[in-house]
């Protein structure tokens, strides 16, 4: 499987995908902080009731714990905010820091894009 | 309130004469509920204040349930066992003016995407809090802090502190909407029951502007000691304020003409009685969907619009509003009787106390039926309501108050703190819990403030 940037998934509109309560991304990156509805989520440990992520060798698995189904309780005009670092790149680095929107669409699609001005985002 | 009354028995007569178990209701004679049909309302309103803190992910999935469920007890109890229909019509019908009300207010302001274009300082964050407080009372608390939250928050994106989030509460979604019936679902509840709309301004603003003036000097204090503090900076080439979505302030000026469009306030308004509807509330809910539809994709998007809020308060307000029904009888037919312990005082920190921790527009509506109680009106007559503002004034003026003000006092006090918090969060903002929020901001400093309002004007 190749493995592709976040650069790549942006620029070229690669989505992910949905699965009940899992989110399949397709890069591999160090998760920062993930904001779900209400809930900010920084432990990423295994002992999180939150969320519980699970790497592979070319995508990430984010499975949020508290939810069933993700698209019964997200509309589609609401976004899964994530903070990450991609793999490879340096953690203590600001300027590695990126911030991501999901938003999930028909038939299992999540739609990955940067956050823009208009996007409330607070690191 | 309830405390008082249980502790001096009244509630345990469980006879009574025939003339004294008859309460007026709407217009008609009936007669006074059991008042362990209280229980449903105290349980409703205990489970609002628990359910979001203690078992936030139960009360998501059942507060419908439990909702419609307490409200269907109180019918069938009007409907089989006392024969009350009008009580429970009356009810419906407030309801829907209140819901059509809060949700084409909703919707229009989800539709309209404020951008600011520079970064706050505590003199601007200043302004922008007192222009909030004014506005609120054009489009309502809900309206102002859906549509002033964002921005606010973008322009202190460098400089974000929770209390900046705190003083907005404070300012924009509660104490701000204290001057008309729009701003705030208390004194909108009024309105409906027959206040006149212009009292409340006429009425309330020097309390207002004390309120308002020394919560911004505690925030200013607050603001300048952010160790982030800069000078306003702009960014160059840009206006300092954009608006998307412009054309929902025309339907935001629709929503508000429409508030008078009502029989009882202008006689050449027909009646589609009896649907349990008016002219006013068929243009909002057509407002609320015409901003929708029209609505652009990219500003919804922005402002992570969602129906839940507005749904939650849908489910939880006609639970409310039905259960309330015994309360307020009970309340008024009681507060005749022992009219002489209820002084401006009791009305100032009894209604005040119970909107920190219930929901600020039941308990409005029980402490105005135990005031016109007092002088033996009913506040389920209109014209009985337009004889008390007349015969008193000092009563009402303390609930409008305390009603509006301490709803800033906790999350729960007034629909949209809880808002205000969510949006925050979602925004990435780690927001201080219930009690935090109540100990290391609302009593050290709105208080206070509360406190030297009870001085200087409700004191006797």
């Amino acid at each position: 499987m190749i493995v592709i940037t976040l650069d790549e998934v942006i620029k070229n509109k690669v989505n992910g995908l949905c699965y009940g309560n899992r989110i399949i991304l397709p890069f591999k990156a160090h998760f920062l902080k993930v904001i779900i509805e209400n809930d900010i989520i920084t432990d990423f440990s295994s002992s999180s009731k939150g969320i519980s992520i699970v790497e592979h060798e070319a995508y990430s698995d984010l499975y949020f714990l508290e939810y069933k189904m993700l698209s019964d309780d997200l509309s589609k005009y609401e976004a899964i905010k994530i903070v990450l670092v991609e793999e490879g790149k340096n953690i203590f680095d600001w300027n590695n820091h990126r911030k991501i929107a999901l938003y999930l669409a028909e038939k299992h699609k999540v739609t990955i894009e940067e956050t823009d001005a208009d996007i409330l985002f607070i690191e | 309130m309830l405390a008082f009354f249980v502790s001096r028995n009244i509630f345990a007569a469980e006879t009574k004469s025939v003339t004294d178990s008859l309460a007026t209701s709407g217009g008609h004679a009936s007669q006074l509920p059991n008042p362990i049909m209280v229980l449903p309302f105290v349980v409703l309103l205990l489970l609002i204040a628990t359910g979001p803190i203690f078992y936030r992910h139960f009360w998501e999935r059942n507060y419908h349930k439990i909702s419609i469920l307490l409200g269907l007890l109180t019918v069938s109890y009007y409907l089989v066992f006392i024969n009350d229909f009008k009580s429970v019509e009356h009810s419906v019908i407030e309801y829907i003016s209140f819901i059509a009300l809060l949700t084409s207010l909703f919707i229009a302001s989800g539709s309209i995407l404020i951008k600011v274009n520079f970064k706050a300082a505590p003199v601007s964050n200043v302004l922008f809090l007192l222009f909030g407080a004014v506005i609120s009372n054009l489009i309502g608390t809900t309206g102002a802090s859906m549509l002033l939250i964002r921005p606010f928050i973008k322009m202190n994106r460098d400089r974000m502190k929770p209390y900046l989030i705190i003083f907005f509460i404070f300012i924009v979604s509660n104490i701000g909407g204290a001057l008309t019936p729009i701003g705030d679902p208390p004194l909108f509840l009024g309105f409906l029951r027959g206040v006149p709309f212009f009292w409340v301004i006429q009425n309330v603003f020097p309390i207002w502007i004390i309120g308002i003036l020394l919560t911004l000097l505690v925030f200013f204090l607050f603001d300048i000691s952010n160790k982030n503090t800069a000078e306003t900076v702009t960014e160059k080439g840009k206006w300092l304020v954009e608006l998307k979505g412009s054309k929902n302030l025309i339907y935001f000026a629709i929503i508000i003409i429409a508030v008078f469009i009502d029989p009882k306030v202008m006689s050449w308004v027909p009646s589609l009685s009896p649907l349990p509807f008016g002219i006013r509330e068929i243009i909002m809910f057509a407002v609320a969907f015409a901003s929708f539809k029209s609505a652009d994709l990219e500003i919804l998007k922005a402002n992570e619009f969602d129906f839940e809020p507005i749904k939650e308060v849908a489910y939880l307000f006609i639970g409310i509003f039905l259960t309330m029904i015994p309360a307020l009888q009970l309340i008024a037919f009681e507060s005749r009787v022992y009219s002489h312990y209820l002084t401006q005082a009791t009305f100032y920190w009894s209604t005040g106390v119970l909107s920190a921790v219930l929901d600020n527009a039941p308990t409005y509506l029980n402490f105005l039926s135990a005031a016109m109680g007092k002088f033996g009106l009913d506040i389920n007559l209109a014209a009985d309501v337009k004889h008390f503002v007349i015969v008193d004034e000092v009563y009402l003026r303390a609930i409008s108050v305390s009603a509006v003000f301490f709803g800033a006092m906790t999350y729960i006090g007034n629909g949209p703190n809880f808002m205000v918090k969510s949006i925050s969060e979602r925004a990435g903002i780690e927001m201080p819990s219930f009690f935090t929020y109540i100990i290391k901001y609302s009593l050290p400093i709105l208080l206070p403030v509360f406190v030297l309002i009870w001085l200087l004007f409700f004191r006797g």
